[in-house]
């Protein structure tokens, strides 16, 4: 987002940094719920994965506001048997959707033609009935997606949900590449980080706009190199035990008889709201 | 080379002339070297005086411009490569533990980073597992086998990367600066690692410039400058001749780890671990 | 311009996934193709590398910064194939992950960013630099307009998807069960932010690393540079000439598209304008709706092309209904016009690939291992 960093020239520096710790701190507090004691924590995630899928794409799918509600509910319902804080859910999810979504969602009742329901006295806008009920479905609908896609990950630990995929026939190749990515992603996450910091305490003065921009594009092309070199060095460890092209993954999931049921959980909620939401 | 086998040396490298170009940097350079079967070397050298690159053409991941390297008498040319039953029988024999171990630890889990190597060999999976179990069991970190990589100490990398390697139970370990960038806590942990994990009598070629571990992982020191060997022998000897250290950067090297301030150079020559 | 899950409808998802997958599966078999095994690796830590380009704050002109893609960067380096693959990645990764861009809309900001940003970014830097030697300057001017034109031409096609959401799924009353707003707002909207922040942070950084490999690696510079040697010293003026020449329609036409895009958009100004004026009159609204046009704040100012634009209205603040009249048609004819464009580009791309079958990269081989 563009903000004014002229009275600062490190500010763009200062904000990196402050994005890189944010995706780390991201990633601490979705591992701890994984290791808590609930039901989502209980089911194999190949159902898990499957199930949530279903409920998003019923929750995208469903064309009455009461029943994207009723979703929304069995997904609080969800998260509080599974005993991820609400706390959590209000200041990741929640309170973040609205600030974007809801946002984004405000001026559609203005701008929606329709039935006008009132008029914002001084300004003579016109609130459409209409536009009132599509801002609500958009609400309505992100935060219900938001909030089951961050249950699927405050749950699971990402590597059985990077292994459940495979259900999905998404090739071992790709869930290698996944794996491997999120793997490297806070290695360079954590050099970027240090590449700022050490810029940033070593900066004196103020930089201008040029001078800015040409260490925005160092540090990228800095980064880049490193990546280069990393992933020539991995490629090579991994050739050194025996890689050719291949990637057998070991699966160890168990379906177990709550997991059967809750599937058919999924999918009876999954087919009301399909159903009831035409 | 003095080697009191009885049937005499049977040698697993055969290093001959090998030059290696790295960009514009001369990285090998008319280098000779023969490791013998049982034998523990140790390759000295200061940062950057060719010892990685040399363990990478013993691993054959990267291959010489000039001269010739040969293991158990067969040329290793990437040709050989090509061949997958050689490739396999290789990889099986042979296993490098990479200098940083964040290339090394590439997978989601230690779990499925130990069972890398035996899957890529295509052992049956029941066995993948017996191995892997016991590997965590012996490197102890049996705790770990859940956790991501980039969750673990440097300390607990270093030991998930030689666990990976060891799980193959290779003849031949090439283990590429076993104790950089660790305390001298986690590195004497490392050693004791090493010292166990020995075994049978596996051949080992270590590179270090931590002249505090020479004796403890070598029989055979060859020391490196420049891209060349300039001096060979067993460790007591090699470790007595200061002038040569210092010649080669190692001494230095030494002090600017541990940034002391006081040379300890005759202390380190006689440490034990245990 | 991550688009999360609710805002466009399932039909929408499920075409725009279908659009996708023959893109991933003939990335997937051009980068096995060209990569071999390395790939897995490649892809990974580029995508990994792609992932932390995004969450770069990158200074642009004017003092401000803005957020790039990297699109740009990615299929300079990697080449469209592998960037796709590499951008794909990541954005998987901050969907599930991170829940930035959702996961039924996964698809479409795949196709938007990845793969339409990747094959832009590429045609545009190939047809500019041509044959033109590794450090030469028109590289870093080639790669600025590639890293510009690929996050714009995401941008649009992630406008339209957007734009005619409510055009196509309403519920019986009339209320727009998708993203609300239609073509002649949700395509301004979107492009005023891409066209100025977003497309000008994109240019510094591609421009920028580009620049900064030319003196400190050029060899990752290499990939997408195919015949053209390695200079140290200086490329011989004739052929620079000659290049030059050859590559002068493309020049040409990117040149008019340039000139034309802002000019078409100034056009337009009369159907969206309104709109515009009387929601920019409240700065607060004005700002909601420039975000949501794409993750993007406007300025803290009026953008000035707006200011100057509302100056030549007449009708100050009609009715809510006649906007969305004429609106429509300037949306479609947008789209159309894009849908063409990238039909051609992927013509293009696929003669191009065609007729190069390129050897694999063991050149490179060499350098990389130390």
């Amino acid at each position: 987002m563009p903000r004014d960093t002229r009275k600062g020239g490190r500010g763009f520096l200062e904000r990196t940094t402050a994005g890189f710790v944010d995706a780390m701190e991201h990633a601490f507090y979705a591992e701890q719920p994984a290791r808590a004691d609930g039901l989502l924590q209980h089911m194999d995630a190949r159902v898990k994965l499957v199930g949530i899928l279903a409920l998003i794409v019923s929750a995208a799918a469903a064309q009455r506001l009461s029943v994207i509600a009723a979703l929304f509910v069995v997904t609080v319902a969800l998260a509080a048997l599974s005993r991820v804080p609400f706390s959590l859910l209000l200041k990741r999810v929640w309170i973040a959707v609205l600030l974007f979504t809801g946002v984004i969602a405000f001026p559609a009742p203005f701008v929606t033609p329709g039935e006008v329901v009132f008029q914002l006295p001084g300004f003579g806008w016109k609130v459409t009935a209409q536009g009132l009920v599509s801002a609500g479905y958009l609400v309505l609908r992100v935060e219900t997606a938001a909030t089951l896609c961050v249950l699927l990950v405050l749950t699971t630990p990402w590597n059985h949900v990077l292994k459940a995929l495979r259900v999905l026939r998404v090739p071992a190749v790709l869930v290698t590449v996944l794996g491997m990515t999120y793997r490297y992603l806070f290695l360079l996450l954590q050099n970027a980080h240090d590449m700022f910091e050490s810029r940033r305490s070593r900066m004196v003065g103020e930089l201008n706009g040029r001078e800015r921009r040409k260490l925005a594009a160092a540090s990228a092309g800095v980064l880049l190199s490193k990546t280069f070199d990393l992933s020539s060095d991995v490629y090579l460890a991994m050739q050194s035990r025996g890689y050719r092209g291949e990637v057998p993954l070991l699966d160890d999931f168990r379906a177990r008889s709550l997991d059967w049921a809750m599937l058919a959980g999924f999918a009876a909620v999954s087919v009301a709201a399909l159903w009831w939401g035409r | 080379m003095n080697n009191s086998n009885g049937a005499g040396p049977v040698p697993v490298f055969e290093v001959c002339g090998v030059t290696y170009r790295y960009r514009d940097v001369t990285a090998l350079d008319h280098l000779d070297l023969t490791v013998n079967a049982g034998r523990r070397a140790v390759l000295l050298g200061a940062n950057g005086s060719g010892k990685s690159t040399l363990l990478r053409i013993l691993n054959g991941l990267a291959f010489a411009d000039e001269g010739t390297v040969r293991f158990c008498g067969k040329l290793l040319t990437e040709d050989a490569f090509e061949n997958d039953g050689f490739g396999m029988e290789f990889r099986r024999r042979v296993g490098l533990v990479f200098q940083n171990p964040d290339v090394q630890l590439f997978s989601p889990t230690v779990f499925d980073e130990v069972a890398f190597g035996p899957l890529q060999l295509r052992l049956r999976v029941d066995e993948v597992r017996r191995r892997v179990s016991e590997t965590l069991e012996m490197m102890e970190i049996t705790h770990l086998k859940d956790r991501s990589p980039h969750h673990l100490s440097m300390g607990e990398k270093k030991r998930v990367a030689l666990a990976s390697v060891l799980v193959l139970d290779p003849e031949i370990l090439l283990l590429d600066e076993p104790t950089s960038a660790l305390d001298p806590k986690s590195a004497s942990r490392m050693i004791d690692f090493l010292v166990r994990a020995r075994g049978g009598a596996k051949t080992i070629v270590t590179t270090t410039h931590d002249l505090d571990i020479v004796e403890d992982v070598a029989d055979d020191c060859f020391v490196f400058h420049e891209g060349r060997i300039v001096a060979e022998g067993p460790p007591a000897q090699i470790l007595g001749d200061t002038a040569l250290l210092k010649s080669t950067g190692l001494l230095h090297s030494h002090l600017h780890v541990h940034k002391s301030g006081e040379v300890h150079a005759h202390s380190h020559l006689h440490r034990h671990e245990h | 311009m991550h688009i999360p899950d609710g805002y466009l409808s399932p039909a929408t998802c499920a075409a725009l996934y279908g659009g996708a997958a023959p893109f991933w599966y003939a990335a997937l078999r051009k980068s096995r193709k060209l990569l071999f095994t390395r790939m897995v690796p490649m892809i990974s830590v580029f995508a990994a590398f792609s992932f932390v380009i995004m969450m770069f704050n990158i200074p642009i002109p004017g003092g401000t910064t803005a957020h790039a893609v990297g699109v740009g960067i990615a299929s300079i380096v990697l080449g469209p194939w592998a960037s796709i693959l590499a951008l794909s990645t990541a954005l998987f990764i901050q969907a599930f992950f991170f829940g930035d861009g959702g996961v039924t809309t996964l698809g479409a900001n795949c196709f938007n960013m990845a793969i339409v940003g990747s094959l832009v970014a590429w045609l545009v830097y190939r047809a500019v630099a041509g044959r033109s030697a590794i450090t030469s300057s028109r590289r870093v001017v080639a790669a600025s307009l590639a890293g510009y034109l690929a996050i714009n031409g995401a941008a649009l096609c992630a406008a339209i998807e957007l734009g005619l959401q409510p055009h196509f799924f309403k519920n019986a009353s009339g209320a727009p069960l998708y993203a609300p707003y239609p073509l002649s707002i949700a395509v301004p909207a979107i492009m005023i932010g891409h066209l100025t922040f977003v497309g000008l942070a994109e240019l510094v950084i591609t421009g920028g690393v580009v620049s900064y490999l030319q003196r400190a690696n050029p060899a990752l510079l290499r990939f997408t540079a195919p015949g053209v040697p390695m200079p140290q010293s200086k490329a011989q003026p004739a052929a620079m000439e000659s290049a030059w020449r050859a590559a002068r329609p493309l020049w040409t036409a990117v040149g008019l598209l340039l000139v034309l895009a802002p000019l078409g958009l100034l056009a337009a100004g009369k159907a969206w304008g309104e709109w515009s004026a009387r929601d920019f009159q409240d700065p607060a609204a004005r700002q909601q709706i420039a975000r949501a046009s794409g993750n993007v704040a406007p300025p803290a100012a009026v953008p000035t092309g707006l200011a100057r634009l509302s100056s030549i209205w007449t009708a100050p603040f009609p009715d809510y209904s006649p906007p969305f009249v004429h609106a429509p048609a300037f949306g479609y004819i947008l789209s159309a016009m894009f849908g063409i464009g990238v039909i051609i580009l992927v013509a293009v791309a696929a003669g191009w690939l065609a007729a190069r079958a390129r050897p694999a990269p063991r050149t490179s081989a060499r350098t990389e291992e130390t």
